[in-house]
């Protein structure tokens, strides 16, 4: 074959037009969906409804991320019911927008929702998302609950509007790595493999505080970006330094995707493995017994927790949609649900009334006893250590995990480095 | 760098490479034979990893669907090229690519309103879920087997297109498909199995890359700029210029995770750059056309 017809200069001018096109077509595509009225889901208006209590959600569900996002947005649908459909005699409702994660998309999103009147914000998966939308709802004087994990968001970045449920990055690294070193003093060489974002590199920074307390050899680290599904080459490099702690800490479809190709290549057999910050019951399942077998996760929740919160949370769910929740269901769930817990405290929807009655509020949560911390707005809660059933131990298909120890570990006040900038700061 | 990782990451960049090649090999073909720009391609490598995820849901075998997926897709290929982008052909590139573009996403939205948006894995045969050693190193059966079957297939088109009659067409046609009309070769039929089997082999690597990597309904662009990337460097319509280029950008990226893993994604785009800039042509072209 020859070149005849097109050189390489055309082939990369029509390459520009191309990149013009497919960065083009997302927002066309957005924009006929909103048109629609199909992006603002939840079975709810199209836009916010000034009249109303509104819980705008920010979750990306689309995209890489999608399966998480999205069960945030089903975890969140259940709140308005869950307060009867009603507060301060106003209907409670949900927009729900797919920002994909992008933090652009995010802040615009915010910026829309409170020109049309909405004060209450949920969502965030990946951390840098939650901190933008963090700071945007500052200074537009709203509220916003995430679930998102880098130390900074209750840290060096928080703020007056920001509360965060889960256990952060500091928490997650103290109940899994710390743990595990604890309870056998035979792990002491650890390989990381780190998403390289906000999220990935609090928790390698964390996992290396800890290793250098320990006396712990961290053998090596890979970096991954945020758009990887291959990481083959990552677990050669792993297996390459014979570390006795294979420890993942990127998230989600990533972190099963390693998952997965770390026990393709026989890793299970000669290391253990670690998934620091696992995405729960949904992501397990995905996995499958026999890939779980053996390793090791994290959690910020568990559906058998008895606690009267996660109780009423479980039977609702299941009600709704005949299955039982996984962590970020319950993360929508409670982040929802804690912001109208505040707005009926008040007895007012003004967003620093609000803020005032969750600074040090006590509650039932899906982890059991849960205290919101006045001083960083960081939710204190359990984290879980497990570790994957075999096939036959498993009483049902979603007994895949055995618990093997739970704890509180937060970072002490004066050391997040947090000083809340106040509302529309 | 110990011997074992160096021979680890060389083997999986063999796998990655010839993969890659099966994928870029249908876009220069088309892009060369037809003259034709199809920025769908990425989007039928993810429809055939869909096609085989419903098949295997169906229980029907991998060995089957590892077939009928890529059949399949060539088939759909087929019909929308009969039906629309035949039309494209006289047409300026501009229009081929918005068309195209739109075809992707329609696949793109067709896979998400039917799957879902979550990212998914293909398993492997059980009989291939094993591991093997090769020297020192421990090396997964199924990526064993997708190297061999990839590099059975390059070689089977390397004859399929240098000594078979259909080959000569096809050849002849990218030199010059008025000509090759003009002698009696129904040129439009030449073009649909062109662009099918373009579109058979991209599904067959998306089949294959199943349980190898996540796929999601946006995996396409991946692949379309994987693709791009191999032809930008091996020479456009080049079918050995693909394979040495497919091998090359796989190995570079294999390489750089072990010597630099935070520029292992980036770095097949610093190496398009860089033949860019030296005019590859009068390396992996001129090598390909010799």
């Amino acid at each position: 074959m020859n070149q005849s017809s097109i050189d390489r200069r055309m082939f990369l001018r029509s390459l520009g037009i191309a990149g013009a096109a497919v960065t083009a077509a997302p927002l066309l595509y957005a924009c006929a969906k909103e048109d629609a009225g199909q992006n603002p889901g939840a079975g709810q208006s199209g836009a916010v409804d000034a009249d109303a209590l509104t819980l705008v959600s920010l979750y990306g569900t689309s995209g890489l991320q999608a399966e998480l996002g999205q069960e945030g947005l089903d975890g969140l649908r259940l709140v308005p019911e869950a307060f009867g459909g009603t507060l301060l005699d106003r209907p409670v409702e949900i927009v729900a927008y797919d920002t994909q994660e992008a933090i652009d998309e995010a802040v615009r999103r915010v910026r829309e929702s409170t020109e049309a009147g909405a004060k209450f914000f949920v969502g965030g998966l990946l951390s840098s998302t939650a901190l933008a939308i963090g700071e945007e709802v500052n200074k537009s004087g709203g509220v916003f609950v995430t679930a998102a994990g880098a130390d900074e968001l209750t840290g060096s970045e928080c703020q007056e509007a920001l509360f965060r449920w889960s256990v952060a990055t500091h928490g997650a690294i103290q109940e899994t790595v710390l743990r595990m070193i604890e309870s056998d003093s035979s792990r002491k060489r650890w390989y990381t493999i780190t998403p390289d974002y906000v999220f990935g590199q609090a928790l390698l920074d964390n996992a290396k505080q800890v290793f250098a307390e320990r006396g712990i050899e961290h053998v090596g680290n890979s970096l991954h970006g945020l758009d990887a599904t291959e990481f083959s080459g990552y677990i050669n490099n792993a297996v390459a330094k014979k570390p006795d702690v294979l420890c993942i800490l990127n998230f989600g479809a990533q972190s099963t995707t390693t998952i997965q190709q770390a026990v393709a290549f026989g890793v299970k057999n000669d290391m253990e493995i670690l998934l620091a910050w696992s995405g729960g019951l949904s992501q397990f399942r995905a996995l499958g017994p026999e890939t779980l077998e053996g390793i090791y996760a994290g959690a910020q929740y568990w559906h058998t927790v008895d606690a009267p919160g996660n109780s009423e949370f479980v039977d609702m769910f299941r009600e709704k949609y005949d299955k039982n929740p996984s962590y970020s269901h319950a993360a929508g769930y409670i982040s929802g649900k804690l912001i109208l817990d505040g707005v009926r405290a008040a007895g007012s929807a003004d967003p620093a009334a609000v803020v005032q009655e969750l600074e040090g509020m006590k509650y039932d949560g899906p982890t059991g006893e849960e205290t919101i911390r006045a001083e960083d707005h960081q939710v204190i809660k359990d984290y879980y250590l497990m570790k994957g059933k075999t096939a036959s131990d498993m009483e049902d298909d979603d007994d895949l995990m055995e618990i093997l120890s739970s704890g509180q570990s937060v970072t002490a006040v004066d050391q997040t480095g947090c000083k809340l900038v106040p509302l529309g700061g | 760098m110990s011997s074992e990782l160096l021979l680890s990451q060389l083997v999986n960049g063999l796998g990655n490479g010839l993969i890659y090649f099966v994928i870029a090999v249908g876009f220069t073909l088309v892009f060369g034979l037809m003259n034709f720009v199809n920025f769908a391609h990425g989007a039928f490598v993810v429809l055939g990893a869909y096609f085989a995820f419903e098949l295997l849901e169906r229980e029907v075998s991998f060995w089957a669907a590892l077939v009928i997926a890529p059949l399949l897709v060539g088939a759909v290929a087929v019909v929308v090229e009969r039906l629309l982008l035949r039309r494209l052909y006289r047409m300026a590139h501009t229009y081929q690519i918005v068309a195209t573009i739109g075809l992707a996403i329609g696949i793109q939205e067709v896979c998400t309103l039917i799957w879902g948006p979550n990212q998914f894995t293909l398993p492997a045969p059980e009989s291939l879920s094993t591991t093997i050693e090769i020297g020192a190193t421990t090396y997964p059966l199924y990526r064993v087997f997708v190297v061999v079957l990839t590099a059975t297939l390059a070689l089977g088109l390397w004859l399929l297109l240098e000594r078979t009659r259909f080959g000569a067409m096809l050849r002849a046609g990218s030199e010059d498909a008025d000509m090759v009309s003009c002698l009696g070769i129904n040129i439009y039929l030449l073009f649909s199995l062109t662009f099918g089997g373009a579109a058979f082999l991209a599904a067959l690597a998306g089949v294959l890359s199943g349980p190898m990597r996540g796929l999601s309904p946006t995996s396409g662009d991946s692949f379309l700029a994987l693709a791009v990337v191999v032809i930008v460097v091996g020479g456009i319509g080049s079918y050995v210029g693909a394979l040495v280029a497919a091998l090359m950008v796989a190995e570079v990226q294999s390489l750089a995770i072990v010597f630099a893993p935070a520029f292992g994604e980036v770095v097949i785009y610093a190496l398009m750059a860089v033949v860019l800039l030296i005019k590859s042509d009068f390396i992996v072209g001129r090598l390909a056309r010799a």
